[in-house]
């Protein structure tokens, strides 16, 4: 049941993005100013996005563990997050092409993108300490722990470099795609957005059955020590 | 334009190699995962009958 | 009152020990010294614009120098089981949290009091001008850090590779109130009153201050106890 649900969710979710794929190479128009080059925000916002609500969601998931001390949970948090960080990677890597083109840098330190990478960071010392605790539950409350600091402080930390970087305006601009796009252009963003979404779910689904199958194992070798 | 679309190909290029990567880097974990739960469940097989004795 | 007494009571038995031994103190004084030093063959410290920046590479020798307190802070009561005598003991885990926190603060401020001699000789800054402000932001910007990284010393104590992990995981914590204490002791260091845009770093340390210390005391139980 559960193999069919993934592998329903993985067709749909490439049957999608092949689609628009198409939409977004031959019907789209290009955009004024950049070209060719602006299409990366099919990939680039939605997965972004993504990475947004998994990393929101973790965060539940980890403040259920503590409330109801269920694995579960805490194995749901970090399939979650291991997804989002593959999506927020893909994020920084798109950006950072777009930018090479646009701004003529691969990076450039303005707010959005300083405080990504900082939650990239925070995220990736969230995977290291997993590695470094080997009781399950022990895992499971500092990782919920650690989330729970990460979401508070990434909301500070962007806040803070927002201003921070309003007083030394780098030498790139945002770029505001919000009210400069023709209709034609905007769909296929929510259908990626929403491709995504379902691929993550997918991904998800699947580590979490390789988290359950990881805990089958340590305990059938607690029980084989046992004897 | 011509060099924007370049980029534009290394950038989807780019986005679908992470994603690849990382599935592949599941689909090895689920067969290494499925090796060792075979092995220990032969182990622990095994020990049952050697106590059985 | 009663946390506050238990508290200060940890706070009291760190701080003793630590005036007995000197053991933090010296490492972490030492070792700002050195990245001073370090810093020195980055930056030239003679020019105008390092002037300007002076104040910033300052909390940069102060984070990396703390972390070094901090580390100490849980990993001192591992030896001969005092971390679990201390949780068995009366103090809640939160009163035994604040107390370290307490003892930090001062000994990391101390480490920062000392060394500022130091810094105002190599680098050539008048850094008495605005001494009141000035401490006011150290006070802050170390209140934030020790009660961060007193937090994280308490989540790494019993990790494989501690020394590694608590800075990798604090560093990222920390940079809103290293960012405005970084933006503020530029300002004071070289002189210059902090105007009305900098009102927001200060709001920005004490918010930062208030919730890290309402989160922590928080969360700490579930962090020492499970």
């Amino acid at each position: 049941m559960r193999t069919k649900i993934i592998t329903a969710l993985v067709v749909a979710s490439g049957a999608l993005l092949a689609w628009n794929l198409h939409t977004i190479l031959y019907n789209v128009p290009d955009e004024a100013s950049q070209g060719g080059i602006f299409r990366l925000i099919y990939f680039h916002l939605p997965a972004a996005l993504t990475s947004f609500a998994g990393f929101f969601v973790a965060m539940f998931s980890a403040l259920a563990y503590l409330a109801k001390r269920d694995l579960r949970f805490d194995a749901a948090a970090a399939a979650i997050n291991e997804v989002a960080f593959t999506f927020a990677f893909i994020t920084l890597v798109t950006g950072s092409i777009w930018g090479r083109i646009i701004w003529g840098v691969w990076w450039a330190w303005d707010p959005r993108l300083t405080s990504y990478f900082i939650c990239l960071l925070m995220y990736s010392g969230y995977f290291m300490m997993r590695r470094a605790v080997d009781e399950p539950h022990r895992r499971a409350t500092l990782s919920a722990v650690l989330s729970i600091l990460a979401s508070v402080d990434i909301v500070i930390v962007w806040k803070s470099i927002e201003w921070f970087r309003t007083q030394h305006p780098g030498p790139v601009l945002e770029i505001r795609g919000g009210g400069g796009m023709a209709p034609g252009m905007e769909a296929p963003i929510f259908w990626n957005v929403l491709a995504f979404l379902l691929l993550e779910i997918a991904l998800i689904l699947i580590r979490m059955r390789q988290q359950t199958i990881q805990s089958e194992i340590e305990s059938l070798r607690r029980y084989a020590h046992a004897f | 334009m011509d060099r924007n679309f370049e980029y534009m190909f290394y950038g989807f290029t780019a986005a679908w190699l992470v994603v690849m990567i990382y599935v592949i880097m599941i689909a090895l974990r689920e067969r290494r995962l499925r090796a060792e739960l075979d092995r220990v469940k032969r182990m622990v097989e095994d020990q049952e009958r050697e106590t059985k004795k | 009152m009663n946390f506050l007494r238990g508290a200060l009571a940890v706070a009291a038995k760190d701080l003793r020990s630590e005036i007995r031994s000197k053991e933090s103190v010296n490492a972490s004084l030492s070792f700002a010294l050195v990245i001073l030093v370090l810093f020195s063959f980055a930056f030239d410290p003679t020019s105008d614009t390092v002037r300007e920046i002076a104040g910033g590479l300052l909390w940069l020798v102060f984070a990396f120098a703390g972390t070094l307190i901090l580390n100490r802070s849980f990993a001192r009561e591992l030896v001969n089981d005092c971390l679990d005598a201390l949780l068995a003991s009366p103090v809640s885990g939160a009163q035994l949290y604040f107390g370290k926190v307490v003892a930090n603060f001062v000994i990391l401020l101390a480490v920062e009091l000392l060394s500022m001699p130091v810094f105002g000789i190599f680098y050539n800054v008048h850094w008495t001008q605005y001494i009141g402000q000035l401490l006011l932001v150290m006070v802050l910007a170390t209140w934030g850090l020790t009660v961060i990284g007193t937090l994280f010393s308490a989540m790494t104590v019993n990790l494989r590779l501690r020394e590694l992990m608590l800075p990798t995981l604090v560093y990222p914590m920390m940079i809103p109130a290293l960012m405005g204490a970084i933006q503020l002791s530029s300002k004071l260091v070289a002189g210059e009153a902090p105007g009305a845009d900098d009102q927001i770093w200060f709001r920005l340390l004490v918010a930062f201050d208030v919730i890290f210390t309402s989160l922590a005391l928080a969360l700490v139980e579930t962090v020492l106890v499970g």
